[in-house]
C-alpha cells in the first residue's frame, strides 16, 4: 500500500463526516469526534506499513524519505490530539458557535492534517503551494469558528488578510524562481543555482520573496505581527493545532527550499544565510522580549511560539551541523518533535481551565497547586520544558541549536538566542511562581477527567524521556540519506 | 515588438498596487480585492515568463500548470474570505479595519 491512500483516505473521511453532519442533523458530536479520532489513529497505525513506492506518473511530485515519513506521522499525532482537546472543550466551544454545532471542527483537522501530510512529501513548488493553501484555507475557517466570540471572529479576520498576502508574496517568489531558474522542482532549482550562468539578481529576488512568503507562516520576526492577535483570539484546540502543525508544515517547506537554495555551489547560498541568520536572531528578540510584559497565558504562548521559530531559523541557518550525527534538517526535526509534546501540553492545560469556566491571564493560573495539584504539575513540567530546563526535551532541543551556532562561530546570533532563553526563563517562571503562590486564593478544586490525565501524563512521560535519553530520536532522523543531504 | 520585460513590468506593477492597497486601504473588501491582484500579477509574471522559456521549441507549460492551480486557489480563498467578512459585518455592521482592533497587548 503507498502512502498516499492514508493522504486520500483522511481527506475522503473528512468529506463524508461534513455530508454526514450536513444530512443527519441530530446526529451527535461525540460520535463525529470518535470517528474523527478512529480514523486518524487508524492511519497512525497504518503508517509504518505504507512504503510501497507510489505509481511512477507521481514521482515527479512527491517523494518517501524519512524526513517526510517522520514529518507525516508528525501531522497526525498532532490532528489527533487536536481532535481529543476540541472534543474535551466542546461544552465551552459550542457556546460560541452557530447552533451550538462543531461539525466542521471535526472534519476539517482532518483535511488539514492530510494537507501537511502532502506537503512533507513534495518535491517541486506547484505541490507545495497546492498543499500549503489546502492548509491554510482550512485554517481560515477553523480560527474563525467560534464565530459568535467577537475574539474568534477579529482573529480570523486578521489570519485571512495576513494569510493571502504571505500566500501572494510567496506565489510571486514562486514566479521569479521559476525565471531564474526555469524549473518548479527543488532538485533542478539546486541545480540550476549551482550553475554560474544563472542570473544571480533574479534568483536572490525570487528565493527573498519565497523566504518571506514562508516567514508569515511559520511566525518569524518580522512578519510576526498576527501571530499574538491570532492565537489569542482562535479557539483553544486550533491555537494548540496552529501553533504546532502550520509551524512544522511551514518548516518542512523551508527545509526543503533551503536544501535547493543552499545546494553545494549555489550562487545565493551566502546572501541567504545570512538573511537567515538576521531574521532568525530578530525573531528570538522579538518573541522572547514581549513576552516577558504579558498578562494573558495564551498570548504569552503566542510569543513564545515566536521565539521557538526563531531558534528552529537558527537551526537552519547553520546548514553544514554534523554534530550529533544530525544535519539542519534533522534538527529541525528533533526540535518540532520536542516541541509538540510540551506546546499541546501548555495549551491542553489552557483548555481545560478554560473548560473549567476560568480565565486565560496569569492571575487565574493564582493558586492552581491548591486547587489540582496534578493539573499545576502537568502545567509546571510544559513551561519547564519551554523554557529549557535541564532534564526536558526543551533543553536538548536548544542545545543542538545553540551548539551548532558555536560550531559556526555566529556569535552575534548565539548572543540573541541566550539572551532569549534568559528572558524565556523570567516569563515562564513567573507563570509557574503564580501557579504555586498561596496567598488569597480560591481553593475550589477543579475536576480533570481521566482522560485528559492519561493523555497528559503521556504527554508528560515524553517529555521527560526525551530529555533524559533522546538517543532514539536522534537515530530514526539519521537514518536517511535525504535528511543528511540537507547540506 | 513584446518581449518578457514588458510582462515583468506590468505584474511587478500590479504586484506593488496591490502591496500598496493592503497596507494602505482601511476597507476589508478592498484590501482582499488588492490581495487578488497580488496573486493576478504573479499569474501574469508565471505565464511571461513561461511563454518566453521554450522547450524544443514550445512554451514549459509547468509554469502554466501553477497559473491553474493558483486561480483554482484564489477562488476558494475568495469564498471563505467573504464568508467571513459577511460573519463581520453581521456582528459590527462595518468593514472597516478600525472594527478590529479589540486584541491588543
Amino acid at each position: 500500500m503507498s502512502v498516499f491512500t492514508i493522504e486520500a483516505g483522511l481527506a475522503l473521511l473528512g468529506l463524508v463526516l461534513l455530508l454526514v453532519e450536513a444530512f443527519k442533523p441530530d446526529i451527535s458530536r461525540r460520535t463525529l469526534g470518535l470517528t474523527a479520532i478512529a480514523g486518524t489513529a487508524f492511519a497512525l497505525v497504518l503508517l509504518p506499513f505504507c512504503g510501497a513506492p507510489l505509481p511512477s506518473f507521481m514521482q515527479p511530485w512527491h517523494q518517501l524519505d524519512t524526513l517526510a515519513l517522520f514529518y507525516k506521522g508528525f501531522a497526525i499525532v498532532i490532528t489527533l490530539l487536536v481532535l481529543w482537546l476540541t472534543l474535551e472543550c466542546a461544552p465551552y466551544l459550542t457556546r460560541f458557535t452557530v447552533d451550538g454545532k462543531l461539525a466542521e471542527m471535526f472534519s476539517l483537522p482532518l483535511i488539514v492534517c492530510s494537507g501537511m501530510m502532502w506537503m512533507a512529501s513534495a518535491r517541486d513548488l506547484v505541490t507545495v503551494f497546492v498543499a500549503l493553501e489546502l492548509v491554510t484555507v482550512s485554517f481560515y475557517v477553523l480560527v474563525a469558528f467560534a464565530r459568535k466570540s467577537a475574539f474568534s471572529l477579529e482573529a480570523g479576520v486578521k489570519y485571512l488578510i495576513l494569510g493571502a498576502l504571505s500566500t501572494g508574496i510567496l506565489v510571486y517568489g514562486i514566479a521569479w524562481i521559476y525565471g531564474a531558474t526555469g524549473t518548479m522542482s527543488f532538485e533542478g532549482i539546486g541545480k540550476a543555482l549551482a550553475n554560474p550562468a544563472t542570473s544571480k539578481s533574479t534568483a536572490l529576488f525570487g528565493a527573498a520573496l519565497i523566504l518571506c512568503g514562508l516567514g508569515f507562516k511559520v511566525a518569524a520576526a518580522p512578519f510576526h505581527m498576527w501571530v499574538p492577535d491570532v492565537y489569542q483570539g482562535a479557539p483553544t484546540p486550533v491555537t494548540a493545532f496552529l501553533s504546532v502543525g502550520s509551524k512544522a508544515a511551514g518548516f518542512v517547506v523551508l527545509t526543503r527550499a533551503l536544501e535547493a537554495f543552499l545546494a553545494t555551489g549555489s550562487i545565493i547560498s551566502t546572501e541567504v544565510q545570512a538573511f537567515l541568520l538576521v531574521i532568525g536572531s530578530l525573531t528570538v528578540l522579538l518573541g522572547s522580549l514581549p513576552a516577558m510584559f504579558q498578562t494573558s497565558v495564551k498570548r504569552l504562548l503566542a510569543y513564545s511560539s515566536i521565539s521557538h521559530a526563531g531558534y528552529l531559523l537558527l537551526a537552519l541557518a547553520c546548514s553544514e551541523t554534523a554534530r550529533f550525527e544530525l544535519s539542519s534538517g534533522g534538527i529541525v526535526a528533533f526540535y518540532l518533535a520536542t516541541y509538540l509534546p510540551m506546546t499541546v501540553l501548555g495549551f491542553l492545560g489552557l483548555g481545560l481551565m478554560r473548560a473549567n469556566g476560568l480565565g486565560e491571564d496569569i492571575k487565574d493560573f493564582t493558586g492552581l497547586a491548591k486547587r489540582n495539584p496534578t493539573l499545576a504539575l502537568f502545567m509546571t513540567i510544559s513551561f519547564a520544558s519551554l523554557a529549557g530546563l535541564p532534564l526536558t526535551a526543551g533543553f536538548i532541543g536548544k542545545l543542538f541549536v545553540f551548539l551548532g551556532l558555536a560550531d559556526h562561530g555566529y556569535w552575534g546570533a548565539l548572543s540573541c538566542a541566550v539572551i532569549a532563553a534568559a528572558a524565556g526563563f523570567y516569563y515562564y517562571f513567573k507563570t509557574i511562581l503564580a501557579m504555586y503562590t498561596t496567598e488569597g486564593v480560591e481553593t475550589t478544586a477543579l475536576t480533570l477527567s481521566t482522560a485528559s490525565k492519561a493523555v497528559a501524563g503521556v504527554l508528560v512521560l515524553i517529555i521527560l524521556i526525551l530529555g533524559v535519553y533522546p538517543k532514539p530520536l536522534q537515530k530514526v532522523l539519521t537514518a536517511s540519506p535525504a535528511v543528511v543531504s540537507a547540506k | 515588438m513584446i518581449t518578457l520585460g514588458h510582462y515583468l513590468v506590468v505584474s511587478g506593477m500590479l504586484f506593488a498596487l496591490g502591496l500598496a492597497g493592503v497596507i494602505a486601504r482601511r476597507n476589508i473588501i478592498i484590501v482582499y480585492m488588492c490581495l487578488e491582484m497580488m496573486l493576478s500579477a504573479a499569474n501574469l509574471a508565471l505565464v511571461g515568463f513561461s511563454r518566453f522559456h521554450l522547450v524544443n521549441s514550445l512554451p514549459d507549460y509547468t509554469a502554466q500548470s501553477l497559473v491553474f492551480f493558483t486561480i483554482t486557489v484564489a477562488a476558494a480563498e475568495v469564498a471563505v474570505g467573504l464568508a467571513i467578512i459577511v460573519a463581520l459585518f453581521r456582528t459590527k455592521q462595518s468593514v472597516d479595519v478600525e472594527s478590529v482592533t479589540k486584541l491588543q497587548g
